[in-house]
């Protein structure tokens, strides 16, 4: 099915054989247009029995509980739960702190390699697979489609993309709660460094529009640590206003400050129901996306 | 606050090393580009007052630490609680010692003498100073001592107790003369004294020529005063006034009539006062009330067989200051009133030879009238005073007057009939001047002197002597009575206090001293004690003085009583019974020694005005050092700045560790 013959430096084929095991499921029924192995709102077809319902006329005989009607001298239709497709829109943040590295891995490197291995992942179970790219707004879009030609075109989004420019990814949530058509599982990737009660304004406007929410927040170690010996001159990387100080005057506060943001956003996911990951860029992206797909699989049979 | 080695202070600057690191590390800085901006933003915006006052301190706390060591490596001397004086290691160390009776008081535990500790002191700061001379100034006769090493001083015998007074004037006009002949560089001049006015002298004219002198000085010379002000406290001074021998047949008898005086009110005491007098020994009690008891014409009977002369010792207990409990005394059969009159007016000179011929005692008392002419075969040597009316002396006349004051002798002299242009002794006869109204003496001075009151404290009728005609008088000399408009009527001369001048004669013509004959018979009396006391073969002298009265005996002197470990160069320093030929010397402390009258601090400071000066309080018994090396001190301050500034360090390193614990507790829950 997938023919992209193109190697991809934020692919690794061993990664995604291993990810393969586990499959992304959504933690929402969802609203696909093909079969799938995904829970649907709606009856189908599927070996999985769901009720017993009055036979109108209309309804195809073939479907009529002949056994139920010997029983009772009743007809019944006997009906199943139907599986479909999901579609997954990938919300990767392309503004200018996802180009941040304190190490060898930039944040945009890792947010890649956790798209790229999500789009395929979905691609190969029959999912549609989209991608957004935001910074100030919408940068690039591709909506979400199912076939194999749409994730080479996703890859292609993937590999051309480049940080810049300031974050407004609260907004630009917003706009895309609006703009999905359809219910979808809505994977967030960013550092989330927006001010953290318009993030949970956006999140429960994508809830309530029925998406599965996740969200990978990737943080430097040295983000956390903040550990320099001179002093500095902090330069924006989203263009505002550049800080001079010296860090071990203000490590004391910084640390302050990180540790209320951490705590807020906890509340906040804890609030809307996101799939929350806080991931640090020196670990493998593997271990952060197989927890994802771990923590989906155990909640099976939401409908 | 000075330095052994002051060259070490250059490197101070260097205290300013830690913020001149500051600085450049901030020039140093490293550009960064940074995601995480809301959190530094949201951190600036954090309080910040603790932490720039704790960054600040941090810095203050590292420039005192370096300033510590460098202050300390420039070994730093204390000097009391003044060390104000600047400046280090001195070429030379002139001490100026007061040796004084009063220096002698004790502290209120009873140990040292104020001497004591200040000479101490004295050798532990000149020793800590490490100065190229060290010179005791004791005695302004002898002049500066050098000595070996500064520990020396508080050993050197001439640098102990005396019972004379310490003539601060002289003592440091003779350590100027030293540093204008020898001292070259810096030099420290170390005065230890009591302060009392009898010895420092406040008013002497010198004052002012000392402190020009060191003024114009091309050297540095720095005074440290080290002042032992405080009075002692309870001490009780003994002091006898008057010592006759009386003879009543074969037996013999001394009157005594002695004080004992204590500078601050107190209880009621009795004070047993002990006579040693040819090895026996008697005691009287003494009953002190208020400030001062007198036991007069106290009686002792001596032995048949004792001699006609002779000393005692009179003494109390022991009380804070030991130099005023004893007092010597020395005793002989009293020498011929003779008193020599010259007079060019015959009724002048009768009165005079009336009054002088009549002794206040039984004693014989003869009057040699001398014609202007006859000076020279007078009979000086025996004679105790001369009565002059006439010019003033001149040429042989005035060498002979000069050699009789010289020797002891009192002079007072009347004004001739006709004033000359003849002075003596700093005086010089005016004019005579009528006065229509008689007129008397407006004040005079009644607590010394030739007209002071009588025992009994009655003053002398001097305001009932009508004076018709006075005569006046110029020159050097201090009035002792007045006129009304200030002219003196009586005066003695400034330059010796045997010689005084009376403005008018006893004739009737002139005044009514003679028919109110009581004053000039006071007078007349009084100034041949004086003479005799110097006639006689037994002598009180003033110890100081009492070196000079050894020298003029004309022969060998023994110690008879007293310290016998003093220096037999210093023998009249020191109170005690000497003998020289057939005359005996009692010495003892000067009269002003018991007067506890201190200098005022202030009237110090105006003392060395324009000098550096500093002055450092001691205390009897001190037994701490003056100067003593601090750098200790400094090094501790530096380790406390030290010690400061890493727990001003510790907080920032205790938040980093727990928030990097939060992110993992935090990571762990994700």
């Amino acid at each position: 099915m997938f023919t992209d013959r193109q190697p991809r430096s934020f692919l690794d084929p061993q990664v995604l054989a291993r990810l393969s095991a586990v499959p992304l499921l959504a933690r929402r029924p969802m609203v696909g247009s093909v079969s799938g192995r995904h829970a649907s709102p709606h009856r189908g077809s599927s070996v999985e029995f769901a009720e017993y319902r009055k036979y109108v006329p209309g309804d195809d005989l073939r479907r009529l509980d002949w056994r139920a009607f010997g029983r009772s001298d009743r007809h019944y239709v006997k009906e199943y739960e139907a599986d479909t497709n999901l579609r997954l829109v990938l919300v990767l943040d392309t503004s200018g702190s996802m180009n941040f590295a304190s190490g060898e891995v930039t944040k945009i490197d890792f947010a890649r390699r956790i798209c790229g291995a999500l789009a395929y992942l979905a691609s190969q179970q029959g999912d549609a697979v989209g991608i957004s790219c935001v910074a100030d707004g919408i940068v690039q879009t591709l909506p979400p489609r199912r076939n194999a030609a749409h994730l080479r075109l996703a890859f292609d989004m993937l590999d051309e993309v480049r940080p810049a420019g300031p974050t407004r990814l609260p907004e630009v949530l917003h706009e895309l709660a609006e703009t999905i058509r359809q219910r979808a599982v809505v994977v967030i990737v960013s550092d989330l460094f927006c001010d953290a009660a318009a993030l949970a304004s956006a999140f429960s406007h994508l809830r309530f529009r029925r998406h599965d929410v996740a969200a990978f927040q990737l943080l430097d170690p040295q983000e956390i640590a903040f550990q320099f010996q001179r002093p500095t001159r902090f330069l924006d990387m989203e263009g505002g206003e550049a800080i001079f100080t010296d860090p071990i005057d203000i490590s004391d506060r910084y640390h302050r400050a990180v540790q209320a943001y951490l705590a807020d956003m906890k509340r906040i996911v804890l609030e809307s129901a996101v799939d929350y990951h806080r991931v640090l860029t020196s670990e493998p992206y593997e271990q952060a996306v197989a927890g994802f797909l771990v923590g989906r699989a155990s909640g099976r049979g939401l409908r | 606050m000075t330095f052994l080695q002051p060259w070490v202070l250059v490197a101070l600057p260097l205290a300013a090393l830690p913020v001149i690191i500051h600085l450049i590390n901030q020039r140093r800085f490293q550009t960064v580009p940074w995601a995480a901006m809301q959190f530094l933003l949201a951190a600036k915006a954090l309080s910040r007052g603790y932490s720039r006052l704790r960054h600040w301190l941090i810095l203050l706390l590292r420039m005192l630490a370096v300033a510590a060591v460098i202050l300390a490596v420039g070994r730093p001397l204390s000097r009391g609680w003044l060390a104000l004086a600047g400046g280090g290691r001195p070429d030379s160390a002139i001490v100026v010692l007061d040796r004084s009776p009063s220096m002698q008081a004790r502290g209120p535990d009873g140990g040292e003498s104020k001497l004591d500790p200040g000479r101490r002191q004295l050798a532990d700061s000149l020793a800590t100073l490490r100065a190229g001379r060290v010179l005791v100034v004791s005695d302004p006769v002898r002049g500066p001592e050098e000595v070996a090493s500064s520990e020396a001083i508080a050993d050197l015998a001439t640098a102990g107790p005396t019972a004379a007074a310490a003539d601060l004037p002289a003592l440091l006009q003779s350590a100027y003369d030293f540093i204008r002949e020898n001292a070259a560089g810096t030099t420290e001049v170390w005065i230890c004294s009591d302060q009392r006015a009898n010895d420092w002298r406040p008013d002497d004219g010198a004052w002012a020529s000392i402190r020009d002198a060191f003024t114009k000085l091309p050297q540095q010379v720095r005074f440290q005063f080290l002042a032992y002000s405080a009075p002692a406290t309870g001490n009780v001074a003994l002091r006898v006034s008057s010592v006759r021998l009386e003879t009543l047949g074969r037996d013999r008898r001394l009157v005594v009539t002695l004080a004992v005086s204590r500078q601050e009110d107190g209880d009621r005491r009795t004070l047993p006062v002990r006579f040693e007098i040819g090895g026996v020994t008697s005691a009287v009690d003494v009953e002190l009330t208020g400030r001062e008891a007198v036991l007069t014409n106290h009686v002792i009977p001596l032995e048949r067989s004792a001699e006609a002369k002779g000393w005692g010792k009179v003494s109390i207990s022991a009380d804070a200051n030991p130099a005023d409990n004893d007092f010597f005394f020395v005793y002989a059969a009293p020498a011929e009133r003779r008193t020599l009159v010259v007079a060019e007016d015959p009724a002048a000179g009768r009165v005079l030879e009336l009054v002088a011929g009549i002794a206040p005692d039984k004693a014989a008392a003869t009057v040699e009238l001398v014609p202007p002419a006859g000076l020279a075969t007078a009979s000086w040597d025996t004679a105790a005073a001369l009565l002059w009316q006439a010019p003033l002396p001149e040429g042989r006349d005035a060498e002979f007057v000069q050699a009789f004051v010289d020797r002891g002798g009192q002079v007072i002299f009347f004004p001739p009939d006709r004033p000359t242009a003849a002075e003596f002794a700093g005086g010089v006869w005016g004019e005579w001047t009528a006065h229509g109204t008689p007129v008397t003496a407006e004040s005079w001075r009644t607590d010394q002197d030739l007209l002071a009151n009588t025992l009994a404290g009655t003053a002398l009728p001097l305001g009932e002597v009508e004076i018709r005609r006075s005569c006046s008088l110029a020159g050097d000399a201090v009035s002792l009575a007045s006129l009304p408009g200030g002219g003196p009527l009586v005066a003695r001369s400034s330059r010796a206090d045997a010689i005084t001048f009376c403005g008018t004669t006893p004739a009737p013509r002139d005044s009514s001293l003679a028919a109110e004959g009581i004053v000039l018979y006071a007078v007349v009396q009084r100034a041949i004690d004086r003479g005799l006391a110097v006639l006689g073969n037994a002598r009180q002298a003033d110890a100081g003085a009492a070196t000079a009265a050894l020298a003029a005996a004309g022969a060998p002197w023994t110690r008879r009583a007293g310290a016998a470990n003093a220096p037999s160069t210093e023998a009249g320093l020191h109170a005690g019974v000497f003998a020289a030929g057939d005359r005996l010397v009692a010495v003892n402390r000067p009269a002003a020694e018991d007067a506890a009258l201190a200098v005022a601090d202030k009237q110090v400071d105006t003392l060395f005005r324009g000098l550096s000066f500093a002055r450092i309080a001691g205390t009897a018994g001190d037994t701490d050092r003056l100067v003593r090396e601090i750098w200790r001190a400094f090094l501790i301050a530096m380790l406390l700045a030290l010690v400061g500034e890493g727990l001003l360090g510790l907080p920032r390193l205790a938040a980093a560790q727990p928030a990097a614990r939060g992110v993992g507790s935090v990571e762990a829950a994700a």
